[in-house]
């Protein structure tokens, strides 16, 4: 044998301290877990994509995922941040490339798409085993259920309500609104808000994204409107054109809104609110934390969505799911973590650290949530939250963006009334029933 | 003393390849590797998306896959907000483009002069075109936000305004307010290439029109814009097809609204293709895009046929 392929013994106890060096450092990690970053050798790698909004996700998350990395040995979670923006595109593309990520934060909205292309994994069996299975709420598993297929585990919920400030309340002399106030009790404190001279409006109205459909959507049910009756689609009924109406009106006769309604999304209602330019807005409990740092926790509070002339309302469950893909490499590991990431611990750091709610009764329960007033608004939602009735067909929640958005900006700026915007959407969207 | 025969040289053997052709193949294998890149991520592409339009490809309807024919064409045809993206087009490009080259040959004719601090200036001027467009548009739709914006702050402040306007709110105001930004940050490409052209026509033209006796406005006409034509002929050649495809500035400042007020087509492909996962109608508008452009760039260079040489 050539001499330099010879082991000495010099050399051969220089290998031995080596690798006690690297074993100890790796037990003395394992002993005082989120000290540094795991270096667990072996572990197979789970690729989790992340959307940011905005840059708390990214600590919390980072930690998060640490904390899996240290719980265990097998798995390791190398999670990837992708823009929210991008976050939808980047993941078809990786789906039709056959290279999806082994889990991904994925909104429920999207999942009908998904389902119907055949890309996420079935886990009815493993929820159906999972030790918190019967914890989970029951609308929860609604939103991550599509076609009696459960496709995602529910991290966290959202529903909608009213955010307003209780200290203008208080400067103009009105009492807050209770729970079952009306939309006219809305109109007559969105005006008592509005001072256009001072650069102040009652109510932050949507625009601009998905939701800038779905806002008006929840004030039609309060007028007895529905999307779907029956299987029908009912969503240019009259009673949904009367909400409509109405609602367009905040902005078109009352002129409560902002002159930027038309386009203006989820950053600009928040900033519009925490600014101080609108004293009302209308979203989920999303934004409650970063509304506590902007205006502070004791000058606003939220409330359910008010009451319509029917006497009836509804707010739209939606859920931030973790989801899985047929394509995934390392299954297994895509639903430890997902598992992991609904534990006791890390679902309420989650919820609790974005103002999101908890999907799992007994965390929803905590004081954090149950005692906190700025989600008094949401959890006195629950009774009337129904899953969005646009979740029903997989092609809806693009059709939204692409048509619905334009001919809701339009309705808003006056181009067009309430009919036509709702009869040319009923059109686009029977396209997408069959 | 006899002469020693000398043999005649043999006859050298005609080459396999001749010299004309060895030189021409040395000549493509140097472009064999770009030319293999170009295959691969170009036209192979585009072959593909030329396919996928006669197909009709809804990624969540599998079922329903199949080979259409100039289907998506004809709907294409049929799609009014398809027509509207393609006219907000010739608005953004054209738009952009012409107010970009007469700001950007003022700066240049501006830059040219000789005055204190030139380099400083010449280098700020560059700073629009070197900020990414999507922080260009992030900066701009602050700028333009109608409640806490900069720009009615100022006016207001000024007394030139009472109402506030919503810049990227107002159907009638959003493209103009894009086709701003998208000039403010295009003018330094202009100014750059421009005043690299100025600086190469000699300075003795401009003095021996000048003892001739051509004012000002002569010496620009007869002598600046006939030599900076090949510059401004490519520059403009080339800034009006990278605007075309350019949709960043739109995607973050209005997404294409208020109700499709700026949406071109770039981002109505986006939008059918990452929101509808309809591949197949996305394809074809990039298909009849690409021949929109094909179509503009062959009368472009047509017109202005033999003008690169004039310099």
């Amino acid at each position: 044998m050539h001499e330099r392929w010879l082991l000495s013994r010099r050399k051969f106890l220089h290998a031995l301290v080596g690798s006690g060096v690297i074993a100890a450092t790796d037990l003395a990690w394992w002993e005082a877990p989120l000290i540094s970053p795991r270096k667990a050798w072996g572990a197979e790698p789970v690729r989790f994509q992340f959307s940011v909004p905005e840059p708390t996700r990214i600590t919390l998350v980072t930690s998060l995922v640490q904390r899996f990395n240290q719980s265990q040995k097998d798995f390791e979670v190398k999670v990837e941040f992708v823009p929210q923006a991008q976050a939808r595109q980047k993941l078809i593309s990786a789906i039709s490339a056959g290279s999806p990520p082994d889990v991904c934060q994925v909104w429920d909205n999207w999942l009908g798409q998904f389902q119907a292309m055949g890309a996420v994994e079935d886990l009815t069996s493993r929820a159906k085993a999972w030790k918190h299975q019967q914890d989970v709420q029951d609308t929860a598993w609604q939103t991550v259920t599509v076609g009696n297929q459960i496709v995602s585990l529910p991290l966290a919920l959202t529903l909608d309500a009213i955010f307003y400030r209780t200290d203008r309340l208080k400067e103009i002399g009105l009492k807050a609104p209770t729970p079952d106030w009306t939309w006219d009790d809305f109109l007559t404190i969105a005006k008592a808000f509005t001072k256009p001279d001072m650069n102040q409006y009652g109510y932050g109205m949507r625009g601009g994204g998905t939701w800038a459909v779905l806002y008006p959507s929840e004030f039609a049910y309060a007028n007895g409107a529905e999307v779907l009756n029956n299987g029908k689609l009912a969503i240019n009924s009259k009673e949904a054109v009367e909400a409509l109406a109405w609602y367009l009106d905040l902005a078109l006769k009352h002129k409560v809104t902002p002159p930027s309604a038309a386009t203006d999304g989820f950053v600009e209602i928040v900033e519009t609110f925490g600014r101080g330019v609108t004293s009302m807005y209308q979203h989920n409990s999303g934004s409650v934390g970063q509304q506590k740092k902007n205006i502070g926790a004791a000058n606003f509070a939220t409330v359910p969505l008010p009451l319509g002339p029917a006497k009836k309302r509804a707010t739209f469950y939606f859920s931030e799911t973790l989801t899985a893909f047929k394509g995934s490499r390392n299954k297994e590991g895509a639903w430890q973590f997902m598992s992991f990431m609904l534990d006791d611990e890390p679902c309420l750091m989650y919820c609790k650290t974005l103002g999101l709610l908890p999907p799992r009764k007994s965390i929803l329960s905590k004081p954090e949530f149950a005692d906190d007033p700025a989600l008094s608004g949401f959890v006195a939602s629950f009774p009337f939250a129904i899953v969005s009735p646009y979740l029903v067909y997989p092609g809806w929640g693009g059709r939204i963006d692409s048509d619905g958005v334009p001919l809701i900006q339009q309705a808003i700026v006056g181009k067009i009334s309430a009919q036509q915007c709702l009869d040319r959407f009923a059109e686009v969207l029977k396209k997408e029933m069959t | 003393m006899t002469a020693v025969p000398v043999p005649l040289a043999a006859r050298r053997p005609r080459p396999l390849i001749s010299w004309r052709v060895r030189q021409l193949m040395v000549g493509y294998s140097y472009l064999l590797p770009a030319a293999l890149c170009m295959l691969a991520t170009v036209v192979v592409p585009i072959g593909m998306a030329m396919k996928m339009s006669l197909y009709n490809d809804v990624l969540y309807k599998p079922q329903d896959y199949r080979f259409i024919g100039l289907g998506n064409y004809v709907r294409l045809a049929q799609d009014a907000v398809f027509w509207l993206t393609l006219w907000n087009s010739f608005v953004w490009v054209f738009g952009s483009v012409v107010l970009q080259f007469v700001a950007g040959f003022a700066a240049a004719l501006l830059l040219h002069q000789a005055f204190t601090g030139r380099a400083v200036v010449r280098m700020l001027a560059l700073l629009p075109w070197i900020i990414p467009g999507v922080v260009v548009g992030l900066i701009w739709e602050w700028l333009y936000q109608p409640n806490y914006g900069v720009i009615n702050d100022l006016l207001i402040k000024a007394g030139w305004l009472h109402d506030r306007i919503a810049w990227l709110s107002s159907p009638d105001l959003a493209m103009a307010a894009v086709v701003f930004t998208n000039v403010w940050r295009g003018i330094p490409f202009f100014a750059i290439m421009l005043l690299a052209g100025l600086q190469a026509i000699p300075g003795e033209l401009y003095e021996a029109a000048h003892v001739d006796g051509a004012g000002v406005l002569a010496r620009f006409r007869h002598i600046t814009l006939p030599l900076l034509r090949p510059i401004i002929v490519v520059a403009t050649a080339t800034r009006i097809i990278w605007t075309f495809n350019y949709a960043d500035l739109i995607f973050v400042m209005t997404s294409g609204g208020p109700a499709n007020a700026t949406q071109i087509t770039s981002t109505y492909t986006l939008l059918q293709a990452y929101a509808n996962l309809d591949f197949g109608y996305a394809a074809a508008l990039s298909v009849v895009l690409l021949l929109v452009m094909l179509a503009f760039t062959a009368a472009y260079l047509r017109l202005t046929r033999g003008v690169e040489e004039v310099g």
